[in-house]
């Protein structure tokens, strides 16, 4: 069984926060720091250019992760998904790895103590690249891999969190025929 | 109805490591190990051939069709 799922937040609010931030509030705030001459009014463009670095450096730290994955991380786009398998956490776990390392993902931590898993996704036109979190729960018999695509610095991810679900899940399925 | 995989029994008789045979068949040990418990979704011939040759067996000593026990009726 497998299933997708939004973490529930206010996805709408932050697509209009977004909109009015970038497309209103900073081209507003430029314009007014050259008719004005006035340098400080361009404080919010340093402070969000000063937050994608912050990002850009700490991304591969798995420490990080509540960072990246709180609900307070507002200038980040997260997608939960769910996949189900039907044998022990620990064999899930390193099946997990094999098919990331065989990914188009690139394994930045496996954590066989704590079953987690972090991988992160290249950087296109589309997109400032994701991180991928992955951890298992459950049994001897049975186990479920929990994994949150995250951006890296988008709002709205264009679909490309539900892709990396999407393609981990079907590198997943495609792996269970030998 | 549930097919079941005797790979275990067949290594023991062959007295072969998982390992062993995962470098012999060029599949990995996480994949034998899902077989081995009956969980893959799919086994190519290809595969099943190369396991048959290195186990020095016959795809029905590996697999056996198991049928889903009936209700009894009164």
């Amino acid at each position: 069984m497998k299933y997708i799922t939004h973490i529930p937040r206010q996805q709408d609010f932050k697509i209009w926060l977004a909109l009015l931030v970038f497309v209103v509030g900073l081209p507003v705030l430029t314009l007014w720091s050259i008719r004005t001459s006035d340098p400080l009014l361009l404080g919010p463009l340093f402070v969000l250019l000063g937050f994608f670095i912050f990002n850009l450096a700490v991304r591969k730290r798995p420490a990080m992760k509540p960072y990246f994955m709180s609900s307070l991380n507002i200038l980040t786009s997260k997608v939960k998904h769910e996949f189900t398998f039907e044998f022990s956490k620990d064999l899930a776990f390193e099946k997990v790895k094999e098919v990331l390392e065989d990914s188009a993902f690139s394994l930045v931590a496996a954590d066989k103590d704590r079953l987690e898993l972090q991988a992160s996704s290249g950087i296109s036109w589309k997109s400032w690249g994701e991180n991928i979190y992955i951890w298992l729960e459950g049994d001897d018999e049975r186990s479920v891999m929990k994994f949150c695509s995250v951006t890296l610095f988008q709002v709205y991810s264009w679909g490309k969190n539900e892709d990396n679900g999407r393609r981990l899940i079907d590198a997943i399925e495609e792996s269970l025929t030998i | 109805m549930a097919i079941e995989v005797h790979l275990d029994v067949m290594l023991a008789k062959r007295k072969m490591k998982l390992k062993d045979l995962s470098e012999q068949v060029g599949v990995s040990v996480v994949n034998l190990s899902i077989l081995k418990q009956g969980k893959v979704k799919a086994v190519r011939f290809s595969t099943l051939s190369a396991i048959c040759e290195a186990l020095d067996c016959q795809p029905g000593d590996l697999l056996e069709f198991v049928p889903d026990k009936q209700p009894e009726t009164e």
